[in-house]
C-alpha cells in the first residue's frame, strides 16, 4: 500500500468513527452482580425499562466480576475506559481509595435533587461517605447503595424439626444444636475454610463479646487491636473443629462447595451472606430452610450493599443519577425483595416473595439498632486475604489461637501505626 | 555457520531494518515496564495518585518479610518440580517412547502417547486448575478412590492441609510440565543417526546403557534448552497457584508472583510489589546468565 492511500484510509476511519460518535449517545453501565442473584435479576429488569424511556441512547452492558474490580478497579476508573456508571465495592481499600484520589463525582447535590434523601437514612449512608483520605463514614457521598446484606446462618427446617432442636437464640444454645447434631452422625456445620466465610464465622463469633468501643475502634483503625474479641473467636472455632461440628477438611473447600453440601441436604447449618439467597431459592427443592441471626448481643456482619458510582469522566452523569434513582423507587425496591433480594426501602406489604421480605425485614431490625457491625476485613487493605490464609492455619491446626491473634494483631497494628 | 563472504557493510546495515518491528515491541512490553518497575520499586504508590519516593526502605523491609523468604524457599520445591522431575521423566518417556514404544507398537502408538503427555500443555490452565481442585477436594475423585478400597487412612485434604498442599501442587505442574520437555526431547532424538543405537545394539548394549552413553549426550543442547526455559517458568509461576490454592492455606504454597500480584492489588502497595519483582527479575537473570554461561563452556568442549 502506498504511503498516500494509507493516509486517505485512516482518515476515512477517522472521518466515520467522528461521525457515529455524534449520531449515537451512549451510556455505559457495568456491574458485578451475579446474573441469577436478586440484584442480578432485577438490575436486568430495570436496564429494559431505562432502555425503553430512552430510544435515542444505546446503552451498553457488562458483566463484571467481584474480583476484577477488587484487584484493578482502581486502574480502570484512573483511565479513560470508565463506563458513566457502575457498581463498585464499598470500603476504605476500594471506593474509598478512588473517592480520595478525584475519579468519582459527588453525589451530594444529586442526594437531595432527586429525591434519594426521602428514601435512605443516614444510618444507610455511612459507606456512602469517604473523608478525603479515603476513611468512610463521614466527607461528601461519592455512592449510593440499593440494596442490603448480612451474614447469618441458613438453616435446613427440617433437620432441625426432625432432630426435635429449636432455633437457638444463644451462643451456647447453637452449641447444644450443633451437639446434637454432631451425636447423631451429622458434621453440623458447612463451612468453607478456604475463602471468605471462613472470616464471617470468625468475625461473627468475635461479634458475641464485641461492644460498640471495640467495633468503633476496630472498623475506625482508631487504636492498636484489642485480641479478647478475636481470641474468643479463635477457641471457639478451633473448639468446633476438635468436636467435630466443622469438619477438619474444611480447609481444602470453598464455599460454593460448602454451600452445595447445604443444598444438597448433607449439612443443616451454613454461615454465610445474603448474597446466597437468590441461588438457595432456586436450587433448594426438597426442603425447608429458614435463617437466623447469630446470636450476638446488638452487632452481625454485615452492611449496606456495594455503591452505584459514577467516575469523574463518565459524560452522562444525569442519565447515572436517572438509574440510580430507578432502582431506588418503590417498584424496583419491591422487585428486589420479590426476587429474594435485600431491599433497602421495600414497602413490606407489596412484598410476596416470603425469602425476600424476611430477608428485608431483618436488615431493617439490625439497622435500626445500628447493629450493621461491617466485614472484618475492612479497616486494613489485603486483610482480606490475611483473615483466609490465618483461618486456614487455625482450622488446619498450625497455628494456635494464641498464635493466630498475634498474626492479626501485627498486620492491624501496622497498618494502624502506618495510616 | 559462517555469514555470507559476499555481502558489504552496507547491505549489513540493511539488516538492522528487519529489527526494528521487534525492537519496538521489546521497548514497549518488556524494557519501559522493567524500568518503569524498577523506579516504582524506590517509591510508595497505591496504584493511583502520585507516587512518593522513599528510597531503600521497600528493599529494607524486604529482608525481614517472612512472607517473602517463605515464598523463596517454596521456589526452590517448585524448581524441582518445573525442571528436575519433569526434564529427568521426559527424557526417560522420550526414549522409551521413541525406541521401544515405536519399535514395539508402532509409530501410531508412539504418537498417540506423545500428543497424550503434550495434551496438559495445550489445556488453558485456569480450566485444568479448577478441575484438578475438583480432583483434590476432600470429597474429590482422589479420595473416593482412596476411600473405596478402604484406604480411609490415605485420603487426605490435599490442597487445605499445609503438608500436602505443596506437594499436591507440584503435582500438578508436573503433569503440566512433562509434556513439554518430552516433546522437544522427541524432537532431539529424531535427528540422532540411527546407526548409533544399531551399533550399540549390535555390540550388546542394553536400553538403559544406549540412553545413557548415546541419548543424553546427543540430547545435550535440548537438555540444555529445556532446563533453562523450565527453570525461568519455576522461578516466576503463578498460574497454577493463583488457581489451584491462592497461595494457601495459611501462605504454605505463597510465591514470588503470587505475593506480587498480592501486593499489587490488594494491599494496594505497589512500590513494595515492585521491589519484589525486582529481586524476582534479578534472580531469574542472574540464574540464566550464569546457566547461558555454562552451556557455552560445555559447547566448547565439545
Amino acid at each position: 500500500m502506498k504511503l498516500s492511500t494509507l493516509a486517505m484510509a485512516i482518515g476515512a476511519m477517522v472521518l466515520t468513527s467522528g461521525m457515529a460518535h455524534a449520531q449515537d449517545k451512549t451510556f455505559n453501565i457495568w456491574w458485578f452482580e451475579d446474573a441469577v442473584s436478586a440484584q442480578g435479576i432485577t438490575w436486568t429488569k430495570a436496564l429494559e425499562e431505562f432502555k425503553a424511556n430512552h430510544p435515542d441512547v444505546t446503552v451498553n452492558f457488562e458483566q463484571k466480576t467481584f474480583a476484577q474490580l477488587q484487584a484493578s478497579g482502581s486502574m480502570i476508573l484512573n483511565s479513560d475506559q470508565a463506563p458513566d456508571v457502575l457498581e463498585y465495592n464499598k470500603g476504605n481499600a476500594t471506593a474509598g481509595l478512588v473517592a480520595s484520589q478525584g475519579l468519582l463525582q459527588s453525589l451530594d447535590d444529586a442526594y437531595t435533587a432527586q429525591g434519594w434523601d426521602k428514601i435512605l437514612n443516614e444510618g444507610q449512608l455511612a459507606l456512602s461517605r469517604y473523608s478525603d483520605v479515603g476513611v468512610y463514614g463521614s466527607g461528601p457521598i461519592w455512592g449510593i447503595s440499593t440494596y442490603g446484606e448480612y451474614v447469618s446462618a441458613f438453616y435446613n427446617i427440617d433437620m432441625f424439626e426432625k432432630a426435635g432442636l429449636k432455633v437457638p437464640t444463644t451462643l451456647e444454645e447453637l452449641t447444644a444444636d450443633f451437639e446434637a447434631f454432631k451425636a447423631a452422625g451429622v458434621t453440623p456445620l458447612a463451612l468453607g475454610g478456604a475463602d471468605t466465610s471462613g472470616q464471617h464465622v470468625l468475625a461473627s463469633l468475635a461479634y458475641t463479646k464485641a461492644d460498640d468501643t471495640w467495633v468503633q475502634n476496630y472498623q475506625g483503625l482508631k487504636a492498636p487491636l484489642d485480641t479478647a474479641p478475636y481470641l474468643f473467636a479463635a477457641q471457639t472455632m478451633v473448639d468446633w473443629v476438635a468436636k467435630g461440628y466443622v469438619s477438619k477438611d474444611s480447609t481444602g473447600i470453598k464455599d460454593p462447595d460448602a454451600a452445595l453440601q447445604f443444598t444438597s441436604g448433607k449439612a443443616p447449618i451454613y454461615i454465610s451472606g445474603t448474597w446466597n439467597l437468590g441461588n438457595f431459592s432456586s436450587s433448594i427443592k426438597d426442603f425447608k430452610w429458614g435463617q437466623f441471626l447469630v446470636p450476638t448481643p446488638k452487632y452481625s456482619v454485615g452492611s449496606t450493599g456495594n455503591l452505584w458510582v459514577v467516575p469523574k469522566g463518565s459524560k452522562n452523569p444525569d442519565l447515572a443519577q436517572e438509574w440510580i434513582s430507578l432502582l431506588l423507587s418503590p417498584k424496583y425496591q419491591t422487585e428486589q425483595a420479590n426476587n429474594g433480594g435485600v431491599s433497602i426501602a421495600a414497602d413490606a406489604a407489596t412484598v410476596t416473595n416470603p425469602v425476600g421480605q424476611n430477608a428485608s425485614a431483618v436488615f431493617k431490625e439490625i439497622a435500626d439498632k445500628q447493629g450493621l457491625g461491617f466485614y472484618p476485613d475492612w479497616p486494613v487493605p489485603g486483610f482480606y486475604d490475611v483473615l483466609i490464609q490465618k483461618v486456614a492455619g487455625l482450622l488446619q491446626g498450625t497455628l494456635t489461637p494464641d498464635q493466630f491473634v498475634g498474626e492479626l494483631k501485627t498486620t492491624y497494628d501496622d497498618a494502624q501505626a502506618n495510616q | 555457520m559462517a555469514t555470507p563472504s559476499g555481502a558489504s557493510t552496507e547491505d549489513k546495515r540493511s539488516y538492522y531494518l528487519y529489527l526494528i518491528p521487534g525492537a519496538i515491541g521489546f521497548i514497549a512490553i518488556v524494557l519501559l515496564p522493567q524500568i518503569a518497575n524498577f523506579a516504582l520499586s524506590f517509591t510508595a504508590w497505591k496504584g493511583v495518585g502520585t507516587p512518593r519516593f522513599v528510597g531503600l526502605q521497600n528493599y529494607e523491609k524486604l529482608l525481614t518479610d517472612g512472607q517473602f523468604w517463605g515464598s523463596m524457599s517454596h521456589t526452590l520445591l517448585f524448581v524441582i518440580s518445573m525442571t528436575i522431575i519433569p526434564v529427568v521423566l521426559g527424557l526417560v518417556l522420550a526414549a522409551l517412547l521413541f525406541d521401544y514404544i515405536r519399535d514395539e507398537f508402532g509409530e501410531t502408538v508412539s504418537s498417540l502417547f506423545r500428543a497424550a503427555f503434550y495434551l496438559p500443555q495445550i489445556l488453558p490452565i485456569t480450566a485444568a486448575g479448577v478441575l484438578w481442585g475438583w480432583i483434590f477436594n476432600p470429597v474429590g475423585v482422589v479420595n473416593i478412590i482412596l476411600r473405596a478400597p478402604g484406604l480411609d487412612g490415605l485420603a487426605q485434604n490435599w490442597l487445605g492441609d499445609a503438608t500436602y498442599a505443596l506437594p499436591a501442587v507440584s503435582l500438578v505442574i508436573v503433569w503440566i510440565q512433562v509434556g513439554y520437555c518430552l516433546v522437544v526431547f522427541m524432537a532431539g532424538l529424531s535427528r540422532i543417526d540411527p546407526a548409533l543405537y544399531e551399533a550399540a545394539e549390535l555390540d550388546g548394549a542394553g536400553w538403559w546403557q544406549r540412553l545413557v552413553t548415546i541419548t543424553i549426550p546427543l540430547l545435550a543442547p535440548e537438555i540444555f534448552v529445556v532446563v533453562l526455559t523450565t527453570l525461568i517458568a519455576a522461578l516466576k509461576v503463578f498460574a497454577p497457584i493463583f488457581v489451584l490454592t491462592a497461595g494457601g492455606p495459611d501462605n504454605a504454597t505463597l510465591v514470588p508472583s503470587y505475593l506480587t500480584y498480592y501486593h499489587f492489588f490488594t494491599t494496594q502497595r505497589v512500590g513494595y510489589a515492585a521491589s519484589i519483582a525486582v529481586v524476582q527479575t534479578i534472580l531469574t537473570i542472574g540464574l540464566a546468565v550464569i546457566f547461558l554461561r555454562f552451556q557455552s563452556s560445555q559447547a566448547g568442549k565439545e
